[in-house]
C-alpha cells in the first residue's frame, strides 16, 4: 500500500504564538510552523492568503496581515463570521492550527515602490493591507502615504496599535470615520468616502489600494475615478468563499477569473472587464 | 492481401473476452456491463465469466466518479488541544485500471479533467489515478439520441488521448494506439492481434461518414459559443432557464466535465476526524455563500448563468474548446427543462 503525498491539500501543523485584540469581532493570531525549517522558507507575499484549519470546521481563506518577522513569526486577522472563526476565536496561545499556502497573486510591491499611496480600508479590509502599508514604509521615506479607515463605531476601530504606528512617521496621514459614534469621540462620523475631502494627494501620481465590504468599494472607486484616478491606478483585494485556493474547485469563480488564482488582487481595469457584483450597481 | 504499411490491428470479437481474461493479470477492469436491470454503466469487473459487456449502448454513468470519487477523504486529522493538530495522508490502494469501451465523448471530458487537475497544481489524488489508467476507447458507430459530440467536436471518432482504441468493423475491431501504454499492449499481447489491412483502414473511415450522418440532433454548440462570446445572449434567457431548473444538480453530477467541489471535515470523534472531498455544483445558492451570509451570486440567474458560461465561454477562452463533450447525458437527467441542448438552442436564437 502507498502512502500518497497529497502535499496539495494537506495543511502543516502552525502554533497560535500570540493573540491580540483588534476589537470584540476581530482577533489577530501570531502564528508560527512547527515545522522550523518548512517556517523559515514559508514566504507569503502582501496579498497573499493561505487556507487556515480549525479541528473538525474544515478551512476558510484568511489574508496576511503580515509579512514573516525576524523569528518567522506571521500575523493572520480573522472576523468572526461564522462556525470556523468562532471556533478560531475560542482558541488561545499554545493552540495548534492548520495553514496551507501560501497562494494567489500578490500586491505588485515593485509598482508601488517610490509611489505616493493612498490606502482606503473598512472593517477588517485594512487587514490585507497591513503589510503594505509597513513595506511603504521601510523603503523609500519621502513619499507620501495616506490610510482612509472605515469603522462601524469607535470601538470597533480595529489595528490601532498599527495605526498608532503608522502616525509617527511624518509623511503618513491617517485618517478615520466610524458610521455611528460613541460617548467621548471627537473624530468624524459617516462613510469613509467623506475623508477624502480632508486630505491631499495627486490623483496622477499616486496608487490607491483598497479593501473593504463591497458597498465601500463600490463607492470608493466611484470617487477616485471622479478624482481623476486612472484604472490601472486602482487596485483592490477581493473576498470570495473558496476550498481548494489552486484554481480547482470554483467555489470562488468571478466571471470567467478565480479569484485564488487569478487574484485576490486586481486593478479595476482588470475587473471592468468582469461582471462583478461589487461593481454593479 | 494488400501490403500493410499501418500500425493498426484486427482484434477478433471472439478474441475480446480472452483479451480482457489476460489484461486482468496485471489491471483491474472496467467496463460498461449491463446489470439485471438492464442498466449499463461502467463497472469494476469481479468475474469476466460472470457478467455481460455491454458494448452497445452508452454506459448511464461516465468515468468521472472512477478519477474523482464523489465523495473520497484526502487525509485523517488529528487534534489534541493545545499539544498537536496531525494531519495523516490517506492511504491508496489503487492499483493500474484497464478501462475499457471509452467513447470519445468520456474520453474527451478525461483529457478535460487532465487539464483541470494537473495542469498548474497538481491534484495528487487524480493524478494517481490517472497514472494508474489506461484507457481502451470504442469510437461510435451510431450516436445515441441525445449525443451532439458532433458539435462540440468530441466525436463520433476520435484519433488522439487514448492507449488503445477500438472500432467496430462489424466482423471484428480495429485497434489503434496512441500512447505508450498501448503499444505496450500490443507488443505484449501480440497473440491477440493480427495487422490490420488498407481495406480495414479503409472500412473504418467509411464507419466514421456514416456515424456522422446518423446524429438525430442538430445541436449547433458554434453559434451558441460566437453569441456568447458577442454578448449576444439576453438576460431573458438565463431569467427562463432559472425559473425551469429545480436545483437538484443532477447536471452537474452525471455531467463527465462537471468537477467542481466541496472540502469539509467530518468529526469521529472528540479528537478525530476526516477532511473530505466531495461532488458540489455551481447551481446550488450555497455554493458561492461566504461567512456571515454574504453572497456574491446573488441570484440562481446568475448561477445558471455561470455554469453555461463556463462551459461553452470561459473554458473556450482558457483552453481553446467548450468543456462540453456533446453526451447527452444532462438531456436525459434534467426534468426541469434546462438541459444544455435547451440552452444552447436558445442561445442560438439570439443575435439573429
Amino acid at each position: 500500500m502507498e502512502i500518497l503525498q497529497p502535499d496539495l491539500y494537506l495543511p502543516k501543523s502552525a502554533e497560535i504564538i500570540d493573540v491580540t485584540e483588534e476589537n470584540s469581532q476581530i482577533k489577530t493570531y501570531i502564528l508560527s510552523f512547527i515545522d522550523k525549517e518548512f517556517n523559515d522558507s514559508f514566504a507569503p507575499q502582501p496579498g497573499q492568503f493561505v487556507l487556515l484549519s480549525v479541528p473538525h470546521y474544515g478551512e476558510a481563506p484568511i489574508s496576511f496581515s503580515s509579512t514573516p518577522d525576524e523569528n518567522g513569526r506571521f500575523h493572520l486577522s480573522v472576523r468572526k463570521a461564522g462556525k470556523l472563526t468562532s471556533a478560531l476565536h475560542a482558541m488561545e496561545k499554545g493552540d495548534i492550527v492548520g495553514l496551507r499556502g501560501p497562494y494567489g497573486r500578490p500586491f505588485p510591491m515593485e509598482q508601488f515602490e517610490g509611489k505616493n499611496l493612498l490606502f482606503v480600508a473598512g472593517g477588517i479590509g485594512l487587514a490585507p493591507l497591513c503589510p503594505v502599508i509597513n513595506s511603504s514604509l521601510q523603503n523609500g521615506a519621502d513619499r507620501c502615504v495616506t490610510l482612509l479607515y472605515g469603522s462601524r463605531t469607535p470601538s470597533d476601530i480595529a489595528f490601532k496599535a498599527d495605526i498608532d504606528k503608522w502616525r509617527q512617521h511624518e509623511n503618513v496621514t491617517c485618517l478615520l470615520t466610524v458610521d455611528s459614534s460613541e460617548e467621548g469621540w471627537q473624530g468624524e462620523v459617516g462613510l469613509v468616502t467623506g475623508l477624502f475631502g480632508k486630505c491631499s494627494y495627486d490623483p496622477d501620481d499616486t496608487l490607491a489600494i483598497i479593501c473593504g465590504p463591497p458597498m465601500m468599494i463600490r463607492a470608493v472607486f466611484a470617487e477616485l475615478e471622479r478624482q481623476g484616478f486612472s484604472d490601472d491606478n486602482i487596485i483592490t483585494t477581493m473576498e470570495r468563499h473558496m476550498k481548494c485556493g489552486v484554481g480547482i474547485c470554483r467555489h470562488c469563480h468571478m466571471d470567467e477569473k478565480l479569484v485564488c488564482k487569478d487574484g485576490p488582487v486586481f486593478t479595476l481595469s482588470e475587473l471592468k472587464k468582469l461582471d462583478v457584483m461589487e461593481l454593479r450597481s | 492481401m494488400v501490403l500493410i504499411m499501418t500500425n493498426k490491428y484486427i482484434l477478433k470479437k471472439d478474441h475480446l473476452v480472452p483479451l480482457l481474461r489476460q489484461l486482468g493479470k496485471e489491471y483491474q477492469l472496467v467496463a460498461p456491463l449491463e446489470n439485471k436491470h438492464g442498466d449499463t454503466l461502467f463497472t469494476h469487473i469481479d468475474n469476466l465469466d460472470n457478467c455481460r459487456v455491454d458494448l452497445e449502448n452508452q454506459p448511464q454513468n461516465s468515468l468521472k466518479q472512477f478519477f474523482f470519487p464523489q465523495q473520497e477523504v484526502l487525509f485523517r486529522y488529528r487534534n489534541q488541544p493545545g499539544v498537536s493538530y496531525e494531519f495523516e495522508p490517506a492511504k491508496s490502494r489503487e492499483d493500474a485500471v484497464l478501462y475499457l469501451g471509452v467513447r470519445p465523448c468520456d474520453l474527451s471530458a478525461i483529457l478535460y479533467m487532465d487539464v483541470v487537475f494537473l495542469k498548474d497544481f497538481k491534484d495528487p489524488y487524480y493524478q494517481k489515478r490517472r497514472n494508474n489508467s489506461v484507457l481502451v476507447g470504442l469510437n461510435c458507430n451510431t450516436p445515441f439520441d441525445n449525443c451532439f459530440c458532433n458539435g462540440t467536436k468530441s466525436g463520433p471518432f476520435i484519433d488522439y488521448g487514448f492507449d488503445l482504441q477500438l472500432t467496430d468493423l462489424g466482423k471484428y475491431f480495429l485497434v489503434e494506439s496512441d500512447r505508450s501504454r498501448g503499444e505496450d499492449i500490443l507488443e505484449k499481447l501480440h497473440q491477440f492481434f493480427e495487422l490490420a489491412t488498407e481495406d480495414d483502414v479503409k472500412d473504418q473511415y467509411q464507419a466514421y461518414l456514416e456515424s456522422r450522418g446518423r446524429f438525430k440532433r442538430q445541436v449547433h454548440v458554434d453559434l451558441a459559443m460566437k453569441n456568447l462570446a458577442e454578448g449576444y445572449v439576453a438576460d431573458g434567457v438565463w431569467t427562463e432557464l432559472s425559473e425551469r431548473c429545480q436545483d437538484c444538480g443532477g447536471c452537474a453530477y452525471i455531467c463527465p466535465t462537471c468537477v467542481c467541489f466541496s472540502i469539509y471535515d467530518q468529526q469521529q470523534s472528540a479528537t478525530e476526524g476526516e477532511r473530505i472531498r466531495c461532488w458540489d455544483a455551481c447551481t446550488f445558492s450555497g455554493f458561492t455563500r461566504m461567512a456571515g451570509g454574504h453572497n456574491p451570486v446573488d441570484s440562481s440567474i446568475r448561477a445558471i448563468e455561470q455554469r453555461f458560461r463556463h462551459k461553452l465561454q470561459f473554458d473556450v477562452k482558457k483552453h481553446g474548446r467548450p468543456s462540453c463533450v456533446g453526451c447527452g447525458r444532462c438531456v436525459e437527467m434534467c426534468f426541469g427543462g434546462t438541459d444544455i441542448i435547451r440552452f444552447i438552442n436558445m442561445a442560438c436564437c439570439e443575435g439573429m
